[in-house]
């Protein structure tokens, strides 16, 4: 092999390194680069560069793997193989597809906003619950249960897009606006009624009433409790919905491989709650919360007939998850790695990249 | 989260032969060649490193003009506690447990 060839690969190597590591590390990767650059000899330096590559390669790509947009997409890609198999209306796929591009596309334009703050995420709460409460007086009557609005000839749950991201901020910050908000919120499920949604509401709660027992919390998992047994009470006669309800148990009498499908895309959601848990030690109420939200609607899709998260057919789950993840603090960026403190982009990180001023 | 787990002999090695430089800054090549270490060892281990406060990180701009910066590594006081507490080849001299630190 000739000396120029072997720089270039040595080059090839750490420039691969640099754009597959994660923005935490992103220095490091100049850092390689720049001292395979400093190596006289082609072959030390292709040595040295390839060495790097398989350290530091597996690190870069498990990290890309445990990003959360992948249990976004996976479970989104996993839901489309179980429903091409099921032999799902193209339509149904297509407008899977379009909230999957809708979610991506708020955690473009929004993944990189600050954190809104208390004073923000109480009006948000706020304003949240007021939709949720418009949507029990005002929305689509279906065997009465009034969880709908139409939007656009879409048939939209506001209460699936809604309700997980408010309660991860809630998770965040905590005052007597936003304890108003889901007070309202835990009112305006019972009105619905929608029992799988007053369940995530109580088991978000109860999981951060065990972790952060303040009287906001412990106040909201009142009014939930409360809400969730008025819902319970309340007559639900709404028959399963082919691709959207008991999809865990009939995917399976469709192919195993489509079972499998709908398993695994349910356990992706809870992926980031898991590794957040893990790797953010100091935001674990945060990981919690989200993880019981998710892991509550799954448990609901299983015992009753209620949407199954992002694997059925449906946008609004799939929107509301994008959403959740905004609420999250972006621990696979900046709490987990440490980048050198002392260059570049890893000098300023940004602790609270997230987001919540789209929610009101 | 951090977990305790013995040092390894390459980790070892790198930190003696930061520790021998004492408060001079080492590149990555020269510290891979001194400690007798892989470059795709070496480089976890420095952000490891780095990342639980035993090592300093910084950009330097090298005595010829033209070039551009280059990455340059020493121990903290803290890296220079741990370094004198590893000295490489203890667990094969002595044979015992090695001291427990949370890289």
């Amino acid at each position: 092999m000739k000396g120029a060839l072997r720089r270039g690969l040595a080059d090839l190597a750490c420039r691969a390194l640099q754009a597959t590591l994660p923005p935490s590390l992103e220095s490091w990767g100049c850092a390689v680069r720049r001292e395979a650059a400093e190596i006289p000899d082609d072959t030390q330096a292709f040595m040295f560069a390839f060495d790097i590559l398989c350290g530091l390669m597996p690190r870069a790509v498990t990290w890309h793997l445990l990003h959360p947009v992948v249990s976004l997409i996976g479970a989104v890609t996993l839901g489309l193989a179980y429903m091409t198999m099921a032999g799902a209306p193209v339509r149904y796929l297509a407008i899977n597809i379009g909230a999957l591009a809708i979610g991506l596309m708020i955690l473009a334009l929004l993944g990189r906003t600050r954190f809104a703050g208390r004073q923000w995420t109480g009006r948000a709460i706020v304003a949240i619950a007021g939709a949720l409460l418009a949507t029990a007086l005002l929305g689509n009557d279906v065997d009465g249960a009034t969880r709908w609005v139409s939007l656009g000839g879409l048939s939209v749950q506001p209460s699936l897009i809604l309700l997980p991201v408010m309660l991860v901020a809630f998770a965040r910050c905590r005052d007597r606006l936003a304890t108003v908000g889901m007070i309202a919120a835990a009112a305006a499920l019972a009105i619905q009624p929608d029992r799988a949604m007053a369940g995530m509401l109580a088991a978000g709660l109860s999981v951060l009433a065990i972790m952060r027992p303040d009287p906001h919390v412990l106040t909201s998992l009142g009014a939930s409790i409360a809400g969730l047994g008025v819902a319970m009470a309340r007559a639900d006669t709404l028959p399963a919905a082919p691709y959207v309800d008991q999809i865990l148990y009939s995917s399976f009498d469709v192919h195993v491989a489509a079972g499998a499908a709908v398993l695994g895309g349910s356990a992706l959601l809870l992926v980031p709650a898991i590794v957040g848990w893990c790797r953010d030690s100091a935001n674990r109420s945060l990981y919690a919360a989200f993880g019981a939200v998710w892991l509550s609607g799954i448990i609901a899709a299983a015992l009753g007939n209620y949407p199954t998260p992002l694997v059925g057919y449906g946008g609004s789950a799939i929107i509301g998850y994008a959403l959740s993840l905004l609420a999250l603090p972006n621990w696979a960026g900046e709490h987990a790695e440490a980048g050198p403190r002392s260059y570049g982009k890893a000098d300023t990180p940004s602790l609270d990249r997230h987001l919540l001023v789209s929610l009101a | 989260m951090t977990r305790s787990r013995a040092l390894s002999h390459h980790a070892q090695n790198v930190l003696a032969v930061l520790l021998d430089a004492g408060g001079r800054w080492s590149h990555g090549y020269e510290l891979a060649r001194l400690a007798d270490v892989k470059s795709g060892t070496l480089y976890p281990l420095l952000i490891r490193l780095e990342a639980q406060g035993y090592l300093e990180a910084e950009w330097q701009q090298p005595p010829e003009g033209g070039r551009p910066p280059r990455h340059a590594y020493r121990l903290t006081a803290s890296g220079k506690q741990l370094a004198r507490a590893n000295p490489p080849g203890q667990t094969a001299r002595l044979g015992v447990q090695r001291s427990e630190v949370t890289i």
